[in-house]
C-alpha cells in the first residue's frame, strides 16, 4: 500500500464528508530468536495499513484496512457507514502547526544487518551461559514510517527506528522453576555498556535467587524494583487517563491541584525524550508532542487526552492519541517518567546499579519485589492489589538473604503512596517507563 | 489463489516451504454506558512464509502486500540459510492433507448491516442497564469475522477454509458509595449471526450479580475445601496445567522434560485431562492446525498420570512423539507455535451436591475474572463465590482469589462431578506475543480438598 493513497483518500474525504483524518503506517521488523542458546529463527515482517476517521452529519466514523488492493472509495464508504451510527462529537482536528524536533530515526539501526544483530545475540548468549540454565534471547528491530493527514491542514510525517533486546535465563531444579529476564529497548542500538548492564542485572538477580528464604509475614517495608513497579503504577495510569475522568471512574478526577501523594512522587509523560522508541514529534492524530506533568511533588496536575476524549471532556488533546490500522484512536502514554531522569547518562537504559537502588540499608525485615503474578487483573483502578510474587527476595538487616517463594503482597496504592519510604538511585528504563526502585512501608505480606 | 500459492512454492529453493494467506472481514461494535463508542468494519489481508533448509534454522516472512509473495518466499529461504544449526530441525511426518473446508457460517455476518449488529448489542447492553440504579456503568462489545484461509506446503498439503467467529462481551459496574463491583458475561463461538440471539438474560444476570456483590462480604482469607464451578475449573486447567503440557516448554530443556516426564503422577485417579481440537462446534475447533496437521483429541492426564503433551511437528520430532495438531498462529503476522485448542477436565461421577455434602466449611468459587500462572505458581480471581456451610451453599462472597502451587493443587483434587460442560467464552489465550487465540475450556464441578483462598484485601 503506497503512502500516496493517503492524499487521494483525504481528497475524497474533502469532497464527501465534513472532515476527517487518516493515518498511514508502514513497519518493517527484523527479528531473531535464540532458544536454549541457539539461534533458531530469523524473520521479517512488512506491514502497511491505513486508518481513516470521518465526520459526517456531526457524527464520527472509522474504518481501516491492510489490503494492498483496497480502493480509497471503499474505505471511505465503510467509514461513512460507521459514521451513520457514530456519536455526535465536535472533534477539533489540529491545524497546520510546527512540530517539535525530535530525532526518532537512527540510520545505523535501520542499516544494521542480520549479521550485526546475530553477533549481538551470540555475544549475549556467551556472557549469560551458565550450567543448569537455559538462555533465551530475542532481538527485534523495527523501522517504521508514519503519516498523519487531516482536513484541517495538519500533515505530519516521520520515520522511526526501535530495537528491543530481551534476554532471560530459565533454571529448573526439581519442581522449582526460576525465570530471570531483562530487556533493553531504545531507538538506538544498545552500546557495550548497555549490554553489559543487561547481563549484570540478570546475573545479579539470578545469584540472589539461588538460595531460598522463608517468606516473612505482616505489614512490612517492600522495595519494588523498576521492573516490579507495574502493579503500583497501573492504578495511577488508569486514573490519570482522560477516559476514566469522562467516565467518572478516575480516583483522581476531583483532585487537581491537591496534594494527594508523598511530595517525592512525581509522574510525567514525556514523548520528547531523545533515543526512546516511544518518542515522537506528534501523536497518531497529528497533535504536537509536549512534556506533560501528571503528578508534581505529590500534587495532581492533569490527565492525558486524545481528540475524542478531549472533545467529550470539553478540553484539548494532550497529544496522547494512539491508533492502529483497525478501530478508533485511543488514549495511551508515551514515555512515563517516575521522578526525574537523574543519572540517565550513567547507562540507565537497561542497566543495573546497586540492586534495589541502595534502599536495603535500614530494613530489618522486608521484601524486594521484582515481578508479580496477575498484575492488571481485578478492580485495578480502585488501587487495591493482591498478587503472589513471581520473583521476590527477602531482606534481613539490610541484606538479601534469598528468594522468596509462596508469598503474596497486598495493599492499596493510594494509601501506600501517601508516604514513600524512599526512591532508589537505580533509575532506569523498563520498556517505555523510567523509574527507580521504590520503597513502600506497611505493605501486607502473606505466606502461603 | 491456490494457483498463485502453488506457483510460489514451485519457485522456492528451500528444502521445506509453507505459505499461509488470510483475508479477514471483521466488524466491531462497542457501547460504554448508553453511548455507542464505535461501530466499524475492517479488512485485514496478508501472508506468511516459513522456510527450512538442512542444517539451518527457520526463516520466516510476513507481509500485507500479497504482490510481494514471490519476493517473500525468497527472503524466507535466505533467512533460513543465514541461521546455521549444528543440531538440525526435523519435522515429524504428517500425511499431506488436501481439503476444502467451508465451515457452516450459520448466518454469514458479512451480509448483516452494521446497524443490525448495533441494535443487537444495544439490546444486551440495555438488559444490563435495566437492572437499575446501582448499575453505574456498562461496557458491551460485539465482534465478528469471517476469515478466508489458505495453507500450502512443499510436501503437497493444500487447505482452503472459510472460518467464522462471533464474540460478545459485557461488563456491568455497580457502585454504592466507595464500593465498586463488576459482573461479566462473555460469549465466543465459531459460528455466525444466527447463533447470538436470545442472550439478553445472560447479560441481565451479570448486572444483577454486580449489584448483589455490593452487599456481599469479602471471603475471609484462609485454607478451605474449595469447589470450582465448571467455568473456573476450565480456566484453571488451561492456565495452570495446559501451558506446561505444551511441548515447546520442555523440548529444549532436559530439566523441564524431567519435570514433565510421561508416567509421572500428577493427581488422584479421579483426574482426567485432555485437549480436543476436533471437538464438534467449539471456538477452539478447526479441522487442521497451521502446519496442516489434522486436529485430534489428545489425552494429557489419564487417571492422575501424565500420558501426553501437545505438539507441533518440530517438537514431536524432537521428542520422538506424534504431532497432535496443536501448532497454531493467531494470524498471518505470526509463526505457528504450540497452543491449546479445547482443553478439558474429563467428566467424573455424581452431582454437585455429592461434592459439598460432607463439607462443614468451604468455598464455592465461580467463574473467572482472570487468572495468571508463572510455571508452577498460579493465581485466579473468581468472579464471585459462595461459602459452603454444613454441606449447603450459603452466602455470596467476593474477592475470592485462589493462589497456589500447581503440583500440590492438582494432587488435592479429590472429587470430580459428572456434570461436564464446555464454557464458550470470548477473549482468548495469550502466549509468545500472540493474543487472543480462540480456545475453549470445559470441566465438570471439581473439588480441591484444601486450597488457599485470599480475601480481605485492604481497599
Amino acid at each position: 500500500m503506497s503512502e500516496r493513497v493517503l492524499e487521494g483518500l483525504l481528497d475524497a474525504v474533502h469532497r464527501r464528508a465534513e472532515g476527517g483524518d487518516a493515518l498511514w503506517r508502514r513497519e518493517e521488523r527484523t527479528s531473531l530468536a535464540f532458544e536454549a542458546g541457539r539461534l533458531k529463527t530469523a524473520g521479517v515482517t512488512e506491514e502497511a495499513g491505513m486508518n481513516l476517521r470521518v465526520v459526517q452529519g456531526g457524527r464520527v466514523g472509522v474504518a481501516g484496512t491492510t489490503a494492498a488492493d483496497a480502493r480509497p472509495e471503499d474505505l471511505l464508504a465503510r467509514a461513512l457507514a460507521s459514521a451513520e451510527l457514530g456519536e455526535t462529537l465536535a472533534v477539533a482536528f489540529p491545524g497546520k502547526v510546527p512540530l517539535p524536533h525530535i530525532a526518532t530515526h537512527v540510520d545505523h539501526v535501520a542499516n544494521a544487518t542480520l549479521d550485526d544483530l546475530t553477533r549481538m545475540g551470540r555475544a549475549l548468549v556467551q556472557q549469560l551461559s551458565r550450567d543448569g540454565c537455559q538462555v533465551n534471547i530475542s532481538i527485534e528491530r523495527e523501522v517504521s514510517e508514519t503519516r498523519v493527514l487531516n482536513t484541517a491542514g495538519a500533515a505530519a510525517s516521520y520515520q522511526a527506528t526501535a530495537i528491543a533486546v530481551t534476554a532471560g535465563l530459565v533454571r529448573f531444579a526439581g519442581d522449582d522453576v526460576l525465570m530471570v529476564y531483562d530487556q533493553s529497548v531504545g531507538a538506538d542500538l544498545p552500546n557495550e555498556a548497555d549490554l553489559n548492564a543487561l547481563v549484570t542485572s540478570i546475573q545479579a538477580r539470578l545469584e540472589f535467587a539461588l538460595r531460598i528464604a522463608t517468606p516473612p509475614e505482616g505489614a512490612l517495608p517492600v522495595i519494588f524494583t523498576p521492573g516490579g513497579l507495574t502493579a503500583i503504577l497501573l492504578p495511577l495510569e488508569m486514573s490519570l487517563s482522560g477516559k476514566a475522568v469522562v467516565q467518572g471512574t478516575s480516583k483522581l478526577a476531583g483532585n487537581v491541584g491537591e496534594q494527594i501523594f508523598d511530595p517525592r512522587l512525581s509522574l510525567t509523560d514525556d514523548p520528547l525524550v531523545p533515543g526512546r522508541a516511544s518518542s515522537r514529534p506528534c501523536d497518531d492524530e497529528g497533535v504536537p508532542s509536549r512534556t506533560l506533568p501528571l503528578i508534581e511533588r505529590g500534587i495532581v496536575r492533569g490527565f492525558v487526552y486524545d481528540l475524542e476524549t478531549a472533545a467529550r471532556a470539553g478540553t484539548a488533546s494532550t497529544g496522547h492519541g494512539r491508533r492502529g490500522v483497525f478501530g478508533k484512536p485511543h488514549i495511551d502514554y508515551s514515555n512515563l517518567v517516575l521522578g526525574t531522569r537523574d543519572g540517565e547518562a550513567g547507562g540507565g537504559r537497561g542497566g543495573a546499579s546497586a540492586f534495589a537502588g541502595g534502599l536495603l540499608d535500614g530494613i530489618a525485615d522486608g521484601l524486594v519485589v521484582d515481578d508479580l503474578i496477575g498484575v492488571g487483573q481485578g478492580n485495578v483502578i480502585g488501587g487495591a492489589f493482591s498478587h503472589p510474587v513471581a520473583l521476590a527476595y527477602r531482606v534481613q538487616h539490610g541484606e538479601i538473604t534469598g528468594r522468596v517463594k509462596d508469598a503474596a503482597v497486598a495493599g492499596n496504592v493510594y494509601g501506600l503512596l501517601k508516604r514513600i519510604g524512599g526512591l532508589g538511585n537505580d533509575g532506569r528504563w523498563w520498556g517505555s517507563r523510567w523509574a527507580p526502585s521504590l520503597l513502600l512501608e506497611g505493605v501486607s505480606v502473606a505466606r502461603r | 489463489m491456490r494457483d498463485r500459492l502453488r506457483e510460489a512454492l514451485e519457485h522456492s529453493r528451500a528444502d521445506y516451504t509453507e505459505i499461509r494467506v488470510e483475508r479477514t472481514w471483521s466488524s466491531a461494535v462497542s457501547f460504554r454506558g448508553r453511548r455507542l463508542e464505535a461501530a466499524t468494519a475492517s479488512e485485514d489481508v496478508g501472508g506468511f512464509v516459513r522456510a527450512l533448509n538442512r542444517g539451518c534454522g527457520w526463516g520466516i516472512a510476513s507481509f500485507t502486500s500479497l504482490d510481494q509473495l514471490p519476493v517473500m518466499v525468497t527472503r524466507a529461504h535466505q533467512l533460513s540459510r543465514a541461521v546455521r544449526l549444528e543440531e538440525p530441525i526435523r519435522l515429524a511426518n504428517v500425511a499431506p492433507q488436501q481439503a476444502e473446508v467451508l465451515l457452516d457460517l450459520d448466518g454469514d455476518v458479512r451480509g448483516v448491516p452494521l446497524s443490525e449488529k448495533k441494535r443487537l448489542l444495544e439490546a444486551y447492553n440495555g438488559a444490563m442497564l435495566a437492572v437499575g440504579g446501582r448499575v453505574v456503568d456498562t461496557q458491551a462489545s460485539y465482534h465478528d469475522e469471517v476469515s478466508e484461509y489458505w495453507y500450502v506446503n512443499s510436501e503437497g498439503a493444500a487447505v482452503h477454509e472459510l472460518r467464522p467467529e462471533v464474540v460478545l462481551s459485557g461488563t456491568a459496574t455497580a457502585r454504592r458509595d466507595g464500593t465498586i463491583e463488576k459482573g461479566l458475561e462473555s460469549i465466543g463461538l465459531r459460528k455466525g449471526w444466527r447463533s447470538v440471539h436470545d442472550c439478553a438474560a445472560r447479560f441481565r444476570a451479570a448486572a444483577e450479580r454486580a449489584v448483589a456483590l455490593l452487599d456481599a462480604p469479602s471471603v475471609k482469607g484462609g485454607t478451605y475445601p474449595v469447589i470450582l464451578d465448571p467455568d473456573l475449573a476450565g480456566v484453571f486447567i488451561h492456565e495452570a496445567f495446559g501451558h506446561l503440557s505444551e511441548a515447546d516448554f520442555v523440548y529444549e530443556n532436559p530439566q523441564a522434560r524431567e519435570m514433565m516426564t510421561l508416567g509421572r503422577r500428577f493427581g488422584k485417579p479421579v483426574l482426567n485431562v485432555g485437549d480436543n481440537g476436533a471437538a464438534v462446534g467449539l471456538r477452539g475447533t478447526l479441522p487442521f492446525d497451521d502446519e496442516g496437521t489434522p486436529t485430534q483429541d489428545t489425552p494429557l492426564i489419564r487417571e492422575g498420570v501424565l500420558v501426553g503433551r501437545l505438539h507441533s511437528r518440530e517438537t514431536a520430532a524432537r521428542l520422538g512423539e506424534r504431532p497432535t495438531g496443536n501448532a497454531r498462529a493467531i494470524s498471518f503476522r505470526h509463526p505457528p507455535i504450540v497452543r491449546m485448542t479445547n482443553t478439558y477436565i474429563g467428566n467424573g461421577r455424581g452431582t454437585f451436591q455429592d461434592l459439598i455434602r460432607d463439607i462443614p466449611l468451604g468455598v464455592y468459587a465461580c467463574s473467572a475474572f482472570g487468572g495468571q500462572t508463572l510455571l508452577e505458581n498460579f493465581s485466579f480471581t473468581a468472579a464471585y463465590g459462595h461459602m459452603i456451610r454444613d454441606g449447603r451453599v450459603a452466602e455470596l462472597v467476593k474477592d475470592v482469589v485462589l493462589a497456589g502451587n500447581l503440583f500440590e493443587t492438582l494432587d488435592r483434587i479429590d472429587r470430580v462431578a459428572g456434570d461436564f460442560r464446555w464454557n464458550q467464552m470470548g477473549g482468548g489465550c495469550g502466549k509468545g506475543g500472540q493474543f487472543p487465540l480462540p480456545v475453549t475450556e470445559g470441566a465438570p464441578h471439581v473439588r480441591i480438598e484444601e486450597a488457599l483462598v485470599g480475601g480481605d484485601v485492604a481497599r
